[in-house]
């Protein structure tokens, strides 16, 4: 197939945009992020939504001019349809709908997570189905059989945070700045992580996840322990999140049959959880950071293996803010 | 005129659509009107709407020569998706783009068949006990838009000189909404059937032609009303 792909991703506070051929490889990847937020101690919906209003024409021009294309080149517009954050989804899918109608191209609508598995098949490194999938962000936690390029499975997803929101909210009742992940990883380096037991929600069954715990337990030790030594508290709070994702992960693995894993969503970052993973002794695929966290090249790659629809059947799609699209 | 203008407006519940241009002889015309307590349907019916509208003319999008797009104020999310939907189309089919007050064009349609002396006042709905509202006499803007509650709109009224005598008109879904509150101000509302209460496309498709086209960028909404984590940011005890 001729031309590029040109993607959109506004599901939560990162406004991207991207252009990625047809055979996985990737010549722009914009990402503008919203600093704005940090000082409201978390994403704040109105606000990203108006952002993203601002940055989403420069975002798309960014893309096609990094990727030294114009829009007569793409033939295919790929758009995050959900889940996230509504009124900013609908900035990306106004956007993308209304440049592929009046170039009247075909456009793919994409399940955001769908697009996080998607990172893996990019090129120049595309891990093949089948595989399990660790997809573990601020936004979503959740552990997936990956049987195809379209088509995956949710083996277990988080019951209540998502990892990263756990990271984020240990971070602050630490005191660290928002966001925490990577304030917390690095107050933790000088910590020992057995110095407090942490629970890893060992009573919950299954793959699935739950931060309510750990979260509370770090409440407990600041409360009754005040004078704990804050690098222990950050190493053990960690070693719980980070155990957590592995144990799933494995038992994912054993009850899958599989020896293949990959990883994606803004934790993947985190060096323990990097470490924990690899040692588990599986082939394991981390796409580059960049490609874990939001963005729109892994959209485009899900656009790739999508049914593109034509103008008669999507210039009416709506944004959808919870749950799967018949994947 | 004898380019291809196509406008639209997503500031109230309405999606509404108007399409002229040469060889249009009666201006097309498209709307969707949830009727009370429906939810908008912006993002599923404003493409549809125009592409429908261009088909008739035997027209695409990428015919278009002008957007015209209604910038507010009213609903957050309908507004980002009239605009999102126009940038993108001036970007993808290279037109023209113009930005237009919406409660100008709810004005400027009032003020058919009234006397220069009276002043038209669109009102609309801004939710929380709220009304946008903005005042004209004789085509002249005398109360810059804003966010009020209702009864504060008398304050308003003398401000923009507002006498006795003159008859004062509120138009627009916040002044149905709020009649009981408008009417013992000296506000006169017409019936709530009347379309002066609606934003009408073929009023928003000429005051677009007739306006400069602006940078794609500055056309952006008129919020009026800071998002509410900024409000109790810029609130909070500390600062
Ligand atoms: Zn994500």
């Amino acid at each position: 197939m001729s031309g590029v792909i040109l993607a959109i991703e506004t599901s939560c506070d990162d406004t991207c945009a991207a252009v990625v051929d047809h055979e996985g490889r990737i010549l722009s990847n914009v990402i503008s992020s919203q600093s704005i937020h940090d000082r409201y101690g978390g994403v704040v919906p109105e606000i990203a939504a108006r952002h993203h209003l601002e940055l989403v024409d420069v975002a798309v021009e960014d893309a096609l001019a990094q990727a030294d294309v114009g829009l007569e080149d793409v033939s295919l517009v790929g758009v995050t349809q959900g889940p996230g954050l509504v009124g900013a989804l609908l900035i990306g899918l106004s956007e993308a709908k209304a440049i592929a109608a009046a170039r009247d191209l075909p456009l793919a609508p994409v399940d955001h997570l769908q697009g996080h598995v998607a990172a893996n098949f990019l090129a120049p490194d595309p891990f093949e189905p089948p595989f399990v999938c660790l997809i573990a962000s601020g936004g979503h936690t959740l552990i997936a059989h990956v049987t195809g390029r379209d088509a995956f499975r949710v083996l277990g997803s988080t019951l209540d945070d998502a990892a990263g929101e756990a990271f984020d909210k240990g971070a602050r009742m630490l005191g660290l700045g928002y966001p925490g992940g990577p304030a917390l990883q690095r107050l933790a380096e000088g910590g020992d992580p057995d110095a407090h037991r942490f629970p890893t929600a060992d009573g919950v069954a299954g793959l699935d996840f739950s931060f309510a715990g750990v979260k509370t337990a770090l409440l407990y030790a600041l409360r009754d322990r005040p004078d704990s030594d804050r690098a222990d508290l950050a190493a053990s709070y960690q070693h719980a999140i980070v155990e957590q994702l592995a144990v799933r992960t494995e038992r994912a693995l054993r009850e899958t049959g599989l020896e293949r894993l990959a990883v994606g969503g803004g934790v993947a970052a985190n060096g323990p959880l990097r470490a924990r993973l690899t040692g588990i002794g599986v082939e394991t695929h981390i796409p580059p950071h960049a490609l874990c966290t939001d963005n729109a090249a892994m959209i485009a790659s899900a656009a790739r293996y999508a049914t593109p629809l034509l103008p008669a059947a999507y210039l009416g799609l709506d944004a959808y803010a919870s749950g799967e699209r018949g994947l | 005129m004898s380019d291809v203008v196509l406008a639209f407006d997503t500031a109230t519940a309405a999606t509404v659509v108007g399409l002229t241009g040469p060889g249009i002889y009666d201006p097309i015309v498209r709307r969707d009107d949830p009727r009370p307590g429906e939810r908008p349907r912006h993002a599923q019916q404003l493409l549809v709407l125009a592409t429908d509208a261009l088909e008739q003319a035997g027209l695409r999008l990428a015919h278009v020569d002008r957007v015209v797009v209604g910038t507010g104020p009213g609903s957050f999310t309908g507004l980002r998706i009239g605009l999102a939907t126009a940038r993108a189309l001036a970007l993808a089919a290279e037109a023209e783009l113009v930005g237009v007050s919406t409660l100008r064009v709810l004005a400027v349609a009032a003020e058919k068949g009234v006397g220069r002396d009276t002043v038209v006042t669109p009102v609309l709905d801004a939710r929380r006990g709220e009304v946008f509202v903005a005042a004209w006499r004789a085509g002249q803007l005398v109360v810059l838009p804003r966010a009020v509650a209702p009864d504060r709109v008398g304050e308003i009224a003398r401000e923009g000189g507002v006498g006795r005598r003159r008859l004062w008109l509120a138009v627009g879904d916040g002044a149905i909404r709020f009649r009981e509150v408008l009417e013992p101000l000296g506000l006169s509302v017409p019936s709530d059937q009347s379309p002066l209460h609606r934003v009408d496309p073929l009023v928003l498709c000429r005051l677009g032609a007739e306006g400069e086209p602006a940078e794609r960028t500055s056309v952006v909404p008129e919020y009026l009303r800071l998002p509410d984590a900024e409000m109790a940011f810029l609130n909070r005890p500390e600062s």
